[in-house]
């Protein structure tokens, strides 16, 4: 299969005065409409001592608007036969719904209604902010949460990315009502959204409706810059106690921002260290050494810098030095010896094939568009050049960028341990939870025993339910 | 949703025994198979727990053609993802390299051969895996809530086996295991994707034409009735949330009242958002947790699913979360629900259902539901007159039949 012209998809763009922007995609056959919300609003909005306002907003726009009292956005979208969620990250925030194409704009009217005029109740507020404190609980006991913050706390040590998304406990039990009424008031205004809608639509008449109802709201402060992370020194270490009885690695090396020429290489890279079977790592310590039972390679690009993340679990008894030994000279390896061609094929068929499979339904195609729109330089556009990107890439690249990025004097190593006299020698691990969604589809193509265990301690937002 | 959804779907039965099933997808440019064989909770050998956990993940550790990364190797070639489980497999791919996809579907189904050392690794896997589930209090305390329902029932094992039971499993077990139930008589293999049904049923066919045997008798389950009264336990683990699991036996699929519990379900514990009595009580009005549910029609199948109210919260709100789900079980046997909950609820399951159809993998299993549990295909052009028939009499009466609070299992692990 090659890059074909039409990968760009037909997308007409709406640009009102006060800086809102919509892209709107008509599809079918079925009669369902997706719509993505998104805000330039995320934790690296924040400021100290209000750590997981932005994720804490995103349950409150759930609870009441001047036109919608609480509980009614989820009834309203529940009489209609959709659904509706949102999760927020270290950029963005995003709100979203899938309808059927007959009453999809019922989902402008809230997402209007609600960019605003939400009622930021302080009764709600104090019972949400105990939802907020559990979900934070919930993330404490999981294994890979503590291992991956720590990791990020190491990577970002004055860009905000240092914080988790979901924030610090103090600071959420220290956040008032009107800490985040001011909040909401500074950074949610047209100028700092867009909006996505995918689906059996009209396009001129949701045009006009969007018109309408966006085209009078007031413009918020626009972004402000975040510090830039100084290059790090040095390696940086930290060793986690932790109640589980299985140990876990997370190595992260700095890296570049989402789009740049960069992150495709690294999206290449990442495949072929650890996100199949035929990866590098898998091949050496699950296969051929039976050190893991499981390893994933995530390239976290940002709109910021972001970091290439390596997450192990340990076979119960095997030492973590052992492991970091090994991966150190796989990466060694691959810097050397740059993708094999076979590899290289294999790596780009299936990111070809994992952005098909986003267009089966239209949520996930509207996040996809929401993703590059926010996240690349040239927005939704960038689409056009993604797979001939990946297909220009040489092995000569490969291994520049791999000895660019993978230094272990500028990585942060963690290790997970079981704390004394937690059972076990050293190590083990579980099944479960979906890794998180990357910011651009392309790098979450894996398969084999690799996807099937892949997992990671994100912090996600999401009302959950 | 006003718009009549319609569904291309063609069904061959081949002299095996094995149906094929196609899905018309038009406008997708991939495709999905699926392979769905008549294996049943009952023929896991009652001391080899953890027996068809294992050879479902080592159906892909080496085949007649493959070894285990060549096969992955040859799926990954053509952008196809491919999963072994202990009724078959499942594979995706774009539609071009469909004949290529079901080609290595039939391989990792058909002809795995288990090789020694993959499957001790796989094992050593598994075992890690269970140890980590351990650590786990949700599991923990999910674990130990299936044991107390189903008592001797295979569904009361835990499904991955135990440490000492994995342990003891031999390649020759995984083998015999593979050679006596993965047998095409009353299994199915469904594909769903852009081409027209009856070509993807001549591809269906021709990929899976020589896979024969004859089937093998089931040994039927032994039978399950709702646990004794009063059991509460709780397994104290050093965490920050406890996980609180509260229920008993549940139904079959084909359980004629699936429908009206379905209602009842929504209103009580798994309508979407926080639009659920429990979800509005425990989370929102009481900010207990962030995640509550309810439900007896989500783990119907085959064999009777539970009825499981699950909420993970701290330690101190354990006994205040049971006390709810108990006034609200109760609430929905004695009461009969109000006109506007129930219209509600309809409409949401009236108007959700397209949701479901979007995607490949969806619609193929959607077509093995249909026909496994005798449901029709034309099921999605009845199921909103099925709903839209139900009166709130009908599900305060189905729900005091179905719902026992006092022969409720409660289970919890985590903080205490």
């Amino acid at each position: 299969m090659t890059a074909t012209a039409n990968l760009l998809p037909d997308v007409e763009v709406v640009e009102l005065e006060n800086g809102f922007k919509a892209l709107l995609l008509e599809r079918g056959p079925l009669p369902v409409v997706a719509s993505v919300l998104w805000y330039r609003v995320g934790s690296r909005d924040e400021h100290t001592g209000e750590t997981g306002v932005s994720h804490f907003l995103e349950h409150m726009m759930f609870k009441g608007t001047q036109r919608y009292a609480k509980g009614q956005i989820d009834l309203t979208t529940a009489k209609m036969g959709g659904s509706n969620n949102a999760f927020t990250d270290n950029d963005g925030t995003a709100y979203y719904f899938t309808l059927a194409a007959d009453r999809w704009e019922q989902a402008l009217e809230i997402e209007a209604s609600r960019m605003r005029d939400c009622l930021l109740d302080p009764l709600e507020f104090a019972s949400e902010k105990n939802v907020v404190l559990e979900e934070l609980a919930m993330g404490e006991d999981d294994p890979w949460r503590p291992l991956y913050q720590a990791a990020e706390s190491l990577l970002y040590q004055v860009h905000p990315y240092h914080h988790p998304v979901i924030g610090y406990r103090q600071d959420l039990e220290r956040l008032s009502a009107q800490g985040m009424r001011d909040y909401y008031a500074r950074h949610y205004g047209p100028n700092r959204a867009f909006l996505v809608v995918v689906g059996a639509i009209d396009k001129a008449r949701a045009a006009t409706r969007i018109r309408e109802l966006f085209g009078s709201m007031p413009r918020a402060i626009e972004r402000q810059e975040p510090l830039s992370e100084p290059a790090p020194m040095g390696e940086r270490r930290a060793v986690l106690r932790t109640p589980h009885s299985v140990t876990r690695m997370c190595i992260g090396f700095p890296t570049c921002r989402m789009g740049e020429r960069d992150d495709y290489v690294l999206d290449l890279l990442a495949h072929d260290l650890g996100n199949s079977k035929n990866s590098r790592l898998y091949r050496r310590l699950v296969l051929k050494e039976e050190l893991l039972t499981e390893i994933n390679v995530m390239n976290e690009t940002r709109q910021y810098p972001g970091a290439l993340l390596v997450l192990c679990e340990l076979r119960d008894g095997v030492a973590p030095a052992v492991v970091e030994a090994m991966v150190r000279q796989e990466v060694q390896g691959l810097i050397e010896e740059g993708v094999a061609k076979k590899d290289l094929a294999r790596i780009r068929a299936q990111i070809r094939a994992s952005f098909l499979f986003q267009d089966e339904a239209v949520l996930d195609s509207a996040m996809k568009l929401a993703r590059f729109e926010a996240g690349t330089p040239e927005g939704y556009r960038t689409l056009a050049t993604v797979l001939p990107t990946y297909d220009s890439i040489t092995n000569k690249e490969l291994r520049e960028v791999a000895a660019k990025y993978f230094d272990f004097d500028r990585a942060a190593v963690v290790w997970a341990v079981p704390a004394a006299g937690k059972g076990g020698k050293s190590a083990s691990a579980k099944k479960g939870k979906v890794a998180p969604k990357k910011a651009k589809g392309a790098a979450e193509a894996k398969s084999g025993k690799a996807k099937k265990k892949a997992k990671a301690g994100k912090q996600k937002g999401g009302k959950g339910a | 949703m006003s718009v009549p959804i319609r569904m291309a779907i063609a069904e061959r039965e081949l002299p095996s025994g094995l149906t094929l099933l196609a899905v018309h997808n038009p406008g997708v440019q991939t495709f999905a198979g699926v392979v769905s064989l008549d294996i049943r909770a009952g023929d896991e050998p009652t001391d080899r727990p953890g027996l068809a956990h294992l050879v479902g993940e080592c159906l892909d550790e080496g085949t007649r053609h493959y070894d285990s990364l060549e096969l992955s190797a040859a799926a990954e070639s053509i952008g196809a993802m491919m999963e072994g489980n202990q009724r078959g497999g499942v594979v995706m791919c774009p539609a071009t390299a469909q004949k290529e996809a079901l080609a290595l579907l039939h391989e990792l189904v058909i002809e795995p051969e288990f090789p020694g050392r993959e499957v001790r690794r796989v094992q050593a896997e598994v075992l890690t895996e269970i140890k980590a589930d351990d650590d786990d209090p949700r599991t923990v305390a999910a674990r130990r809530f299936r044991k107390e329902v189903y008592g001797d029932h295979p569904l009361g094992r835990p499904p991955q086996g135990t440490a000492k039971s994995v342990a003891r499993l031999k390649p020759k077990d995984l083998r015999d295991y593979h050679d006596q139930w993965f047998r095409p008589a009353g299994g199915y293999v469904a594909a769903s994707g852009p081409d027209e049904p009856e070509k993807m049923l001549d591809r269906l066919e021709k990929a899976f034409r020589d896979f024969r045997g004859k089937p093998h008798k089931h040994k039927a389950p032994p039978d399950v009735d709702l646990a004794p009264a009063g059991r509460d336990a709780h397994l104290p683990m050093p965490r920050e949330q406890v996980h609180v699991f509260l229920g008993h036996l549940g139904i079959r699929r084909t359980h004629p009242d699936f429908y009206v519990l379905s209602v009842m379900d929504h209103v009580l514990g798994t309508g979407p958002g926080f639009t659920s009595r429990v979800s509005r009580k425990l989370r929102d009005e009481q900010g207990l947790c962030y995640s509550v549910s309810a439900g007896i029609t989500g783990s119907a199948g085959e064999e009777p699913g539970t009825f499981t109210a699950y909420i993970g919260t701290s330690p101190e709100h354990r006994q205040k979360a049971v006390d709810g789900f108990l006034e609200e079980i109760r609430r929905i046997r004695s009461e009969p629900v109000s006109a506007q909950e129930l219209q509600d609820v309809k409409d949401y399951l009236t108007g959700s259902f397209v949701f479901g159809l979007e995607r490949n993998s969806n619609l193929a299993a959607y077509a093995i539901r249909a026909r496994r549990f005798g449901l029709g295909f034309d099921f999605i052009q009845r199921y909103p007159d099925i709903i839209r028939a139900i009166t709130a009499e009908q599900v305060r009466e189905t729900a005091e039949r179905h719902l026992h609070p006092d022969r409720l299992v409660v289970i919890s692990a985590g903080a205490s």
